[in-house]
């Protein structure tokens, strides 16, 4: 009888152990979130989408940064160091990237977003000085793409994560496909004929091939810092005989200039369109999808009849 | 006659040294005096104190009534921009400022009036040269018309006839002769004294401190002339404080 | 073909119009005040007033962006701050003026490009060194014309006792208290000429066009109001050209105006009538009389 007892006790306790047990260790694990490092603020947007409580995503080029002309700080060196998992955009975006991994003795898994995303040709005379334009976002089939690829390192790094990932992601790919609808009916509004803008920051053309909107940069005016009467004249004769609507003017351009332009024109000056970063969360463009509505009210807006 | 211009224990200088020193005296109205004097004597300083460009170091100057504007100077060294790209005319023609002021324009009395004082002074056809292309002697003449129209009450020159050929001396004190018939007050400093004892009636002989003052034969004796040139022309470097003054 | 290379380009643009505008309205304000600079051999000090605005114009852009009349007031103020302080530092210390100026004017330049950089972009930087001639709007075009008139105006009224000045500072002296306060009213005049052509040239140009149709004239005329209109109508001319070449030869606006009055400058050295290289090397024949 006494042994019985015992016996009942001690499978009592051993049940308790293995609770206590297969309790903490889910919470050990969700205590550990992996560490992810993301070139600039859309990708990290992205990242979090997919990855929900189970990464914590660092982005190294801030809100309303400029990633073409980021330099790396030590302190990057550092989280690149301690990350995971490394997500680049690739297409030549960050030319700094590969050189912050190395220095940085990081054993993290480095990612390209835009794997199998079928690049554009770079029209030329933006400054990159390389041949593909790597403003893919800009096209939210391409980011369907983006978030495919993010989902399946983020598995790679953290297989435990697997369905949490693969559920997130397909959440989110319908977000993108209502707003890629969205964006259709948007541009579907505008009459065909005044489907066509004058921006000075050549990355827009993704979204120009998918959604059917010229975007006709300007030669010369915006990066360069000293127009030439010549150049001036080219726009606004470009302006005038293709009966270019609006006219958008960016951070770094020279509005003045723009303004000029728009006036002799009679072109409509629409709002900034945003290219290459978020906003902070007081912006206008906190979230991907938030960046993409915006730049499509934007273009509403200003082409309107 | 009354007094135009006196002077109280007059002292001016430089640094706190005189180089007029307690100098008391009057100028008549219409007086036509020379101020002779050795080198440094303070013949300078003296115009410059009368015209109020430097204060007294102490005592005082009075010009009965006159303002600043009344009376012409004509410095020794013309501080002149010769490279200037001026006419004569209208170098000549600043002497009219007082009457045309900051706005006006030469009236055609006025243009009647610089073509005179330009015969005046022997230089009429000479009204469009620049006047980095004069010669000395041309250049006193100009600044002799402009002296003309200036029209002032009172006239200091100092030591006009410096490096002057003789023909430009004999018509230029013709000048000065004929401001003094328009009972206009002349003050000039001169080395000549020849040219002194034939034209000016009084004379003043200042060695920084007044030797002689009063009319030209008595003040030109060799005896005042040698006690001038007993003055010292170097400033005393270890001067005390002047006695007179505190007395 | 005479029309579409000269003509065509203004009649058809209205911002090549609008350039043309502002520089002409430049000209007739900046060929007076530079005529007199270079008489009174204040050539240097232009210069360094030019550069003495930018910190006062980049205050003023760090307040409130582009603003025209921040930016105005506050490079003027700049401007006269920097000159009294030039002066009186040559008055009471035994600098002299020159190099007092280059000390201000250097660490002015300094600091004007640094507060730019602080808050504005490469782009802002290069419009504050090089100015935006092209995209002149209506208040600058305005303010420009304002100030040359305002220019003008006020050098009918001291026009006589300044050239006094430059003569016979000594005459002006002793026959009126009116030197001084002229002496700083065409300090002021310098400035604010400065401050107008800063918008369409920027700080490093415009005193170029001040000063080079100046120097020029200086090997044609003789007198003191043909250097004044000649001067007038070598800025002009300069702009002029200066904008077709842009439009032509696809050069920078603003540094090809000032190019263009560069080669007048060279061409009057060489060529003049009055002590040019050529006259010398090439004698006439001497009059009778």
């Amino acid at each position: 009888m006494r042994n019985e007892a015992r016996l009942g006790a001690v499978c009592r306790a051993m049940l308790l152990a293995l609770a206590c047990v297969l309790s903490l260790a889910p919470a050990a694990a969700a205590q550990e979130k992996i560490k992810v490092v993301a070139t600039f603020s859309i990708l990290a947007d992205l990242v979090r989408n997919v990855g929900g409580d189970r990464v914590d995503v660092i982005s190294l080029v801030g809100p309303n940064g400029d990633a073409h002309v980021y330099t790396p700080t030590p302190a990057d060196a550092r989280l690149v160091g301690a990350a995971r998992l490394v997500v680049v955009n690739g297409l030549g975006f960050e030319g700094w990237i590969s050189r912050l991994v190395t220095v940085s003795n990081s054993k993290a898994a480095v990612m390209v977003a835009s794997r199998n995303v079928k690049a554009r040709r770079d029209g030329g005379g933006h400054g990159h000085g390389h041949d593909d334009d790597p403003h893919a976002w800009q096209s939210v089939p391409n980011v369907m793409t983006y978030v495919a690829n993010i989902r399946d390192a983020l598995t790679a790094a953290d297989p435990a994560g697997k369905a949490v990932y693969e559920a997130n992601a397909a959440a989110y790919r319908d977000k993108l496909a209502a707003l890629d609808a969205e964006i259709r009916a948007a541009v579907a509004q505008i009459p065909p004929e005044r489907r066509r803008v004058i921006t000075s920051h050549d990355s827009f053309g993704y979204f120009a091939d998918t959604y059917g909107v010229a975007f006709v940069a300007p030669r010369g005016v915006s990066t360069e810092a000293q127009a030439s009467a010549r150049d001036v004249a080219r726009i606004i004769t470009q302006v005038k005989q293709q009966n270019i609507p609006a006219v958008f003017l960016e951070n770094i351009t020279d509005q003045r200039m723009m303004q000029r332009i728009a006036e002799e024109t009679g072109a409509r000056i629409g709002g900034g369109l945003i290219s290459d970063a978020l906003t902070d969360g007081a912006g206008v463009a906190p979230t991907y999808v938030d960046l993409m509505r915006h730049n499509v009210k934007q273009l509403a807006a200003a082409l309107a009849k | 006659m009354s007094a135009v211009l006196e002077f109280r224990n007059l002292t001016l200088g430089y640094d706190r040294h005189p180089a007029v020193h307690h100098l008391n005296g009057k100028v008549d109205a219409g007086a036509l005096l020379a101020v002779v004097g050795p080198n440094g004597a303070g013949k300078s300083t003296l115009f410059k104190g009368i015209l109020g460009l430097i204060p007294p170091l102490s005592g005082g100057i009075d010009l009965a009534g006159l303002r600043q504007r009344d009376i012409a100077y004509l410095p020794q060294a013309a501080d002149i921009d010769r490279s200037f790209p001026i006419s004569l005319y209208d170098l000549v023609a600043m002497g009219l400022w007082r009457n045309a002021g900051l706005f006006g324009s030469i009236s055609r009395a006025d243009r009647t009036r610089i073509e005179t004082a330009l015969e005046a002074v022997g230089l009429t056809g000479f009204e469009q040269r620049a006047i980095g292309t004069l010669s000395p002697g041309q250049m006193q003449r100009v600044l002799f018309a402009r002296l003309l129209l200036q029209d002032a009450r009172m006239i200091v020159l100092d030591e006009p006839f410096n490096a002057v050929d003789a023909k430009t001396v004999s018509d230029l004190v013709a000048l000065v002769q004929r401001w003094h018939g328009e009972k206009r007050t002349v003050i000039a400093a001169l080395h000549d004294l020849d040219l002194v004892r034939n034209t000016f009636p009084d004379a003043l002989l200042l060695a920084r401190e007044p030797v002689a003052w009063g009319a030209t034969q008595t003040v030109l004796t060799a005896e005042n002339l040698l006690k001038a040139r007993r003055m010292c022309e170097a400033f005393d470097e270890h001067a005390d404080a002047c006695r007179v003054d505190a007395a | 073909m005479f029309y579409d290379a000269l003509i065509g380009p203004f009649a058809e643009f209205e911002f090549m119009r609008r350039a043309l505008a502002g520089v002409v309205a430049l000209a007739f304000g900046a060929g007076p005040v530079g005529v007199l600079l270079m008489l009174r051999r204040m050539s240097l000090m232009g210069d360094a007033m030019a550069h003495a605005i930018l910190p006062g114009a980049a205050l003023g852009f760090m307040v409130a962006g582009f603003n025209l009349f921040a930016m105005t007031l506050g490079g003027f103020i700049a401007g006269i701050v920097v000159a009294v302080l030039a002066g009186l530092v040559a008055r009471t210390t035994q600098l002299r003026e020159d190099a007092s100026l280059a000390a201000f004017f250097i660490v002015s330049l300094a600091l004007g490009v640094t507060l730019v950089s602080v808050r504005g972009t490469n782009v802002d930087l290069m419009h504050f060194l090089f100015g935006n001639v092209l995209a002149l709007d209506n208040a600058t075009l305005m303010l420009v014309a304002a100030i040359t008139t305002i220019s003008l105006l006020v050098f009918a009224v001291i026009w006589r006792p300044l050239v006094m000045e430059c003569v016979d500072p000594a005459f002006l002296r002793t026959v009126s208290r009116a030197g001084g306060p002229v002496h700083m009213a065409f300090l002021a005049l310098v400035v604010l000429n400065l401050v107008a052509g800063f918008q369409a040239l920027g700080t490093l140009l415009s005193v170029g066009l001040m000063m080079l149709p100046a120097v020029a004239m200086r090997f044609w005329a003789r007198d003191i109001a043909g250097m004044v209109g000649g001067a007038i109508a070598i800025a002009v001319a300069s702009g002029l050209a200066g904008l077709l070449l842009s439009f032509h030869a696809n050069l920078p606006a603003g540094p090809a105006i000032i190019l263009v009055a560069g080669a007048f400058c060279l061409g009057s050295i060489l060529l003049g009538r009055v002590g040019g290289y050529a006259s010398r090397l090439i004698p006439r024949t001497h009059l009778e009389g």
